[in-house]
């Protein structure tokens, strides 16, 4: 996808947010080979800037640095990386419009709209972002330490899958049990940010 | 008098050099002062450990300035044996910037401070970071000011 879109003034960034860094993101984009900008976020940095809460996660930025777009969960193959393909289908068409049509795509929010999306923090949800560095910071000398931290940052933050998730597959591997257990649990709270893939209603006159 | 104000140092001798988290930095600190409960550094080392500046007006990052008070001792600035102190710490509750430590290693973590998240969540302004790509060399959101970009979080995981 991103090698069609190049000529419409358009950048793919991939964020690889992973403590181990590289070592962690390596198979991945060795295997996708990407000729986007990948990087390698190993403290959580955009999450906790853009207030995002799982991956893969989203922003649209425009020409001017605005987000026209944000924090939605699912994400398909606009980004292959090697074997993993994300969510479904309908997000790359959406993807596709607003690299031809800018401005004018029918798939691009207003600022309040945009403004309305993002994720709003609590006071314990945002002391959970210093709490998780001081995890990210003892990982790699006392991971005792790290992973105390790192509870105690889930406690302030429960529905960040970001922190559980990191913690877990450090702790257990991938998509261990107390995933499944806390996925299971939901209830009617959403994994990812749900889609919104309804084009803006335009006044068309037929 | 000198013993007197001899005695009033012993709440706040010199402390032990700390290690500070702030913006994805690790910020190595040496010259502190012993207190159990704040972080206090000299002026001089106040931009790198939160971007900040001491000025005759007050702590200062580009437009916003808090006020400190610096011919007295306040809660934020003290002077010790002619070295001025600033404290860290209440600045970050004064700007209600979330922090934590872990006293036992000396590691001050410090999360965003809200004011300059305004541009973001009240005007949808992209926030700028910097991070590595897999070569190690550091690319900026901003250096792609004039394109279109999709931002995008994965994990192995």
């Amino acid at each position: 996808m991103y090698d069609e879109l190049q000529d419409q003034n358009f950048e793919i960034i991939a964020v690889a947010q992973d403590t181990l860094g590289d070592a962690a993101a390596k198979e991945w984009y060795d295997a996708a080979d990407p000729s986007y900008t990948a990087l390698i976020d190993t403290t959580h940095r955009v999450s906790s800037l853009y207030n995002f809460v799982n991956v893969p996660s989203a922003a649209w930025i425009d020409e001017e640095g605005r987000v026209v777009r944000i924090n939605e969960g699912t994400y398909s193959q606009v980004l292959s990386l090697g074997q993993a393909t994300f969510g479904t289908d309908e997000y790359r068409p959406a993807v596709i419009d607003w690299a031809t049509n800018g401005a004018a795509s029918a798939y691009v929010w207003s600022q309040d709209q945009v403004v309305d999306k993002i994720r709003r923090r609590t006071s314990d949800e945002a002391l959970a972002e210093p709490t998780f560095k001081l995890g990210v910071y003892f990982y790699e000398r006392d991971e005792a330490r790290a992973r105390s931290y790192w509870e105690r940052a889930q406690a302030l933050s429960p529905d960040s899958w970001n922190f559980h998730r990191q913690d877990w597959n450090l702790t257990e591997g991938l998509g261990g049990p107390k995933y499944r257990e806390k996925r299971g649990g939901l209830g009617d709270k959403d994994y990812y940010a749900p889609l919104e893939l309804a084009p803006r209603a335009t006044t068309s006159a037929r | 008098m000198i013993v007197l104000a001899t005695c009033s140092l012993g709440a706040l001798a010199s402390g032990e050099p700390v290690t500070v988290l702030y913006n994805d930095q690790v910020i190595a600190v040496e010259r502190t002062l012993a207190d159990p409960n704040d972080l206090w550094v000299i002026p001089a080392d106040l931009p790198r450990v939160n971007g900040f500046e001491l000025k005759p007006e007050g702590a200062c990052l580009a437009e916003l300035c808090v006020p400190v008070l610096q011919d007295r001792d306040s809660e934020m600035f003290v002077t010790r044996a002619n070295q001025a102190w600033f404290n860290v710490t209440a600045l970050a509750r004064r700007l209600e910037q979330p922090y934590t430590a872990d006293h036992d290693h000396r590691v001050w973590s410090f999360g965003e401070i809200p004011v300059t998240r305004t541009q973001f969540l009240h005007s949808a302004m992209a926030p700028d970071f910097e991070l590595p790509n897999r070569k190690g060399q550091l690319v900026r959101l901003s250096d792609f000011r004039g394109k279109k970009v999709l931002l995008v979080t994965w994990a192995s995981w």
